[in-house]
């Protein structure tokens, strides 16, 4: 018993340990890898992952997908943008009007899958050329540059909020300068939220229970009472809101928005989740183990060009990683059956 | 194992609520027909007041039972803890001989209408319900979640004591549920001990 317990808590670990494995190649191969530059990079290039993340963990929990992702954060770059720097409007207002279209996205997604009956993986695929078409017709297909130098003038002729954001985006602001803690990115102490968020739904709420028992198995979880429409409304309303966060921080980094950016973006981040463990046949995953996922591909993704791996390379390489973790999972769960 | 009266036998054999009401209404108010009816309203009331509609709330603490078998680690105490609200509130400790009789068949039917489920397209389906499982796969699946949320669950959180009839009733259901499903569900038990 003793030995079946810790073989399944190793089971449900081994994930950090390839994390363990992967940096200590890394480091091995380029020492200034572990440097602090590089750790605070990583933390900062993985944001937008890990925060997409936790949206698509919920989806994919319940035995769904969500192809539209890399739309909706693309879609809330240009809004974002458009907002601010055509229109004028102040950067609050702009950034809450971004998430709340990519919340009702994610509820039209939900109403598509749930309502419609649309297979998740075609109305999340048509959503995706909807959106990013989107995109292209408020952008003319053009990038929205210098939002975060031009926005003081261009948005608020120097309202203070938008250099607080500008400062802000620039992710070197010190929280804790006396206890020299150092340069925290503020998005990667948002992911940080985000992931504890996340966990607190999935391990404390009841709805976190509905997700599971949805994925596991959808009819005796609608025999039970619970109203499984409802609950995939919900579900692909979170995916949208937690995208368009994402696309708040990805505006915030690069400081200009473009409809061709973040090509393949959700496939990305359907590899960090099912990297870390959540299963594609739903009803199985924990929180931690995307963490892991999300810190291996954003580790993988940084010591590649470290070790001037080609852009082309680090494709096949990526496209191998998520092909191995589907592969691993479907063939345990082959495995499991027979 | 736990016999009652042939006029029960048909009430505890249905699984709808509904047909289920109707059946309960034309027995004779003797017999246990009282704790018969007090059980029936315990499990199809919503106990959250979540304003959930056609709730059958014993089949959720059903999975429930199952959700907490995968829980351990940091989590191991407030499993235990709601394995036991669990046990209290599906009277799993209920002493009265008489009360015991109506309690396994009712779990019985509980599993039952778990396992009503376990036949459905979607069930065990992988890839996003795009590979659709064969019968096969379906019965043995079945097998673990009833494994899970009765014997599993009752070894893991160390209830067995307290959750024998449970147990047991799961065990009768399962094992009459398919040729292969008695085997299987030995093999778990072994695996998991």
């Amino acid at each position: 018993m003793e030995q079946n317990r810790f073989a399944a808590a190793f089971k449900q670990n081994a994930i950090w340990l390839v994390f363990i494995i992967e940096i200590a190649i890394f480091a091995y191969f380029n020492p200034k890898f572990l440097s602090l530059p590089n750790i605070i990079n990583i933390s900062r290039q993985v944001s937008y992952y890990g925060i997409a993340s936790i949206g698509m963990t919920f989806v994919i929990l319940i035995a769904g997908i969500d192809l539209s992702i890399a739309s909706i954060v693309v879609l809330v770059n240009v809004v974002c943008a458009y907002l601010m720097m055509n229109m004028g409007w102040n950067m609050w207002l702009a950034i809450l009007v971004s998430i709340a279209m990519a919340t009702l996205i994610g509820v039209l997604n939900g109403f598509m899958v749930s309502t419609i009956g649309i297979p998740a993986i075609i109305a999340t695929f048509a959503s995706q050329t909807i959106f990013r078409g989107l995109a292209y017709i408020l952008s003319g297909g053009l990038p929205i540059p210098d939002v975060l130098r031009y926005a003081p003038e261009v948005g608020l002729n120097g309202d203070p909020a938008l250099g607080f954001f500008a400062r802000w985006t620039l992710n070197h602001w010190s929280i804790f300068p006396r206890m020299g803690v150092g340069l925290i990115p503020v998005c990667a102490i948002i992911m940080v939220i985000c992931f504890a968020v996340g966990s607190f739904i999935l391990n404390k709420s009841y709805f976190g229970r509905y997700f599971y028992a949805i994925g596991g198995n959808e009819e005796a979880s609608e025999l039970s009472g619970i109203r499984v429409s409802k609950m995939k409304y919900l579900i692909y309303a979170l995916s949208g809101f937690f995208a368009g966060l994402a696309g708040i921080i990805v505006l915030s980094r690069t400081g200009s928005a473009q409809a061709s950016s973040l090509v393949g973006f959700e496939f990305e981040v359907i590899t960090c989740v099912v990297l870390g463990g959540v299963s594609v046949a739903g009803g199985i995953g924990h929180m931690s183990g995307v963490i892991a996922g999300v810190l291996i591909i954003g580790s993988l993704k940084s010591g590649m060009v470290m070790m001037n791996v080609s852009e082309y390379t680090q494709m096949v390489v990526q496209g191998l990683v998520l092909a191995i973790a589907v592969g691993f999972d479907c063939f345990s769960k082959k495995r499991q059956a027979s | 194992m736990y016999e009652v009266s042939a006029d029960l036998t048909e009430y505890f054999r249905e699984i709808d609520p509904k047909k289920r009401l109707v059946i309960l209404d034309s027995l004779p108010e003797s017999g246990g027909v009282d704790f018969v009816r007090e059980v029936y309203n315990d499990r199809y009331s919503d106990h959250e007041g979540k304003g959930r509609r056609n709730i059958d709330w014993w089949l959720w603490r059903c999975i429930c039972l199952q959700l907490l078998y995968g829980r351990g680690g940091f989590f191991r105490h407030f499993r235990d803890k709601e394995v036991t609200t669990i046990i209290n509130e599906l009277r799993m400790n209920d002493t009265d001989e008489s009360h015991r009789a109506i309690l396994y068949h009712e779990y019985r039917n509980t599993a039952r209408r778990y396992l009503s489920t376990c036949r459905s397209g979607d069930y065990a389906s992988s890839f996003m319900g795009f590979r659709k499982a064969s019968d096969e796969e379906k019965i043995m699946k079945a097998c673990a979640d009833i494994w899970q949320m009765s014997g599993g669950i009752a070894k893991r959180s160390g209830n067995d004591t307290a959750m024998k009839l449970w147990v047991d009733a799961f065990r009768e259901e399962i094992v009459n549920y398919d040729d292969i499903c008695r085997d299987e569900y030995e093999r778990l038990r072994k695996e998991d001990s």
